[in-house]
């Protein structure tokens, strides 16, 4: 009987050390939930291109965001922002049918972050497997990995404002691969073209990063869709 | 010397056939320009297709920065065939016309009237430089207005802010003026040599394509002499256009360019002071 007790007692013990086995579609709905309060948002960013083979000056430009879908980027100058990282939200991330498994929690930065792996439905979309790490006290998204079809695998970091009450990023980081470019020779002028394949022999499939800092966010305030109207490439 | 150099500009200027380069150069670039006002988006995109599939952007990368850049790259190689024209013809012109001997018997030295014609020459050749810069730029600007240039070189690209553009343009010109300056002086040295403006004329073209054909051809028995040949450094006004400036290259290109210019000057001065003037 005692030890009928014990065996009890153990078994009792190691279930609540054991994590539980979470809800990942009740988990992504609060992300979206809480994303969902922003309605529209306004917001400056300072946007830095790291990648080997592509000299960009650091840019400032202007990203507008209408629910559902709408977003635009605006500049006076020169601005670029790689297209799987231009919309950040949920809605973009999450949209289309997909089946959401729980992997795991991590602790990254001293937070405990849930990992979930978010696998879409069809054959229409480009991502293949999409692994997100959310962090359930705030309901945001801290990190996305994503394998595509055409583009490779791409990761991105996002940072939060903690004064800002809204699950909008003050800075992402955009890790990806890219393919180096073969350019017609007649429309650049080059004749050396010994240089150029000893130049791009090899591997073609680079490395790149991109930085880009959001700040003054300007949010449900209302955004005419005439914004949104211009059309983007 | 300030006369006499007036006075070969006055001489050249008098002649049809340096305004050739100039008309040429005056319907080309409108036409380059017009071309692109009506293609220019579809080659831009032809352009920056792969990069289009992995980024979004926004701004006018389609400006005149960019199509006078198309133009200079276009035309550099070409424009050497126009300042022949007239280099080739600044001493064999004076045989053909019977007045070579009058030319020298005039009060100044033989080193007076070749530097002389020589300065006339390159004056001549950094002029026409200067007004395919302004018809390019100036043009462009007007058409396509203002923005961040865009270079596509074969391993990258670059994009420069539109404030860190004009200087690039302004020493490219420069380099390129330098390069045409060469031109310039190897149709003089061959002028020196002849009495009939037409064998510097062709000479001089000839020199030129058999150099940009071995420049061109990938073959390890040319790529000895390809440093010495100045077709080389025709484009190295590329060079300004790229970040960071391999200054090293330039310091080269300019040394090779300039050492070109000396030797086929002081060629011409020798031969010319050496010359027995028959006619």
């Amino acid at each position: 009987m005692n030890m009928k007790k014990i065996i009890l007692l153990m078994i009792f013990f190691a279930a609540s050390l054991y994590p539980q086995n979470k809800e990942p579609d009740k988990i992504l709905r609060n992300v979206v939930n809480n994303f969902n309060r922003v309605k529209d948002y306004e917001v400056e960013v300072i946007i830095k291109v790291d990648v080997e083979f592509l000299k960009v000056p650091k840019s400032s430009a202007k990203i507008f965001f209408k629910q559902p879908d709408k977003i635009s980027l605006k500049s006076d100058g020169f601005a670029m922002l790689p297209r799987n990282g231009f919309d950040f939200s949920p809605n973009s991330l999450l949209k289309g049918d997909y089946t959401a498994l729980y992997e795991k929690e991590e602790k990254i930065d001293g937070r405990v972050l849930t990992l979930i792996k978010v696998i879409p439905l069809g054959t229409s979309s480009d991502v293949i497997l999409s692994t997100l790490w959310i962090d359930e006290n705030k309901n945001v998204i801290r990190k996305v990995e994503s394998t595509t079809k055409m583009s490779g695998t791409f990761i991105i970091d996002l940072e939060y404002d903690e004064k800002l009450n809204y699950a909008l990023p003050s800075q992402m980081i955009f890790s990806f691969n890219i393919d180096k470019m073969n350019f017609p020779s007649a429309m650049i002028g080059e004749t050396d073209t010994r240089k150029k394949r000893s130049k791009m022999g090899g591997d073609t499939l680079t490395k790149g990063k991109v930085y880009v800092s959001y700040s003054n966010y300007i949010i449900n305030k209302g955004i005419p869709d005439s914004v949104f109207e211009e059309e983007n490439p | 010397m300030l006369t006499l150099i007036r006075i070969e500009l006055y001489k050249i200027f008098k002649k049809w056939r340096t305004y050739i380069g100039f008309i040429a150069i005056g319907l080309l670039v409108p036409l380059i320009h017009i071309a692109m006002l009506i293609e220019g988006e579809r080659t831009l995109n032809f352009m920056t297709q792969n990069i289009q599939q992995s980024f979004v952007f926004v701004g006018n990368l389609l400006n005149g920065y960019l199509v006078s850049h198309i133009t200079l790259a276009s035309l550099a190689v070409h424009i050497p065939f126009l300042i022949t024209l007239v280099a080739g013809d600044l001493l064999a012109g004076e045989a053909t016309s019977g007045t070579y001997r009058l030319l020298v018997t005039r009060p100044v030295t033989r080193t007076q009237i070749i530097i002389s014609k020589f300065l006339a020459g390159i004056i001549y050749t950094n002029l026409l430089v200067l007004w395919l810069a302004v018809v390019s730029l100036g043009l462009g600007i007007i058409l396509f207005g203002v923005g961040e240039l865009i270079v596509i070189s074969s391993e990258t690209i670059i994009i420069f802010k539109q404030t860190d553009v004009l200087w690039r343009f302004a020493l490219g010109y420069g380099l390129a003026s330098l390069g045409m300056s060469v031109v310039a002086s190897l149709a003089f040295l061959f002028s020196s040599l002849v009495e009939n403006a037409i064998g510097p004329i062709i000479s001089t073209m000839a020199v030129i394509i058999v150099f940009l054909v071995i420049s061109a051809l990938n073959i390890e028995f040319f790529s000895e002499i390809k440093p010495y040949l100045f077709t080389n450094y025709i484009m190295s006004w590329r060079l300004f256009f790229d970040d960071p400036i391999d200054t090293t290259e330039v310091m080269k290109a300019t040394g090779v360019l300039v050492g070109h210019i000396t030797v086929f000057f002081t060629s011409a001065l020798i031969i010319f002071n050496r010359k027995d003037i028959l006619t």
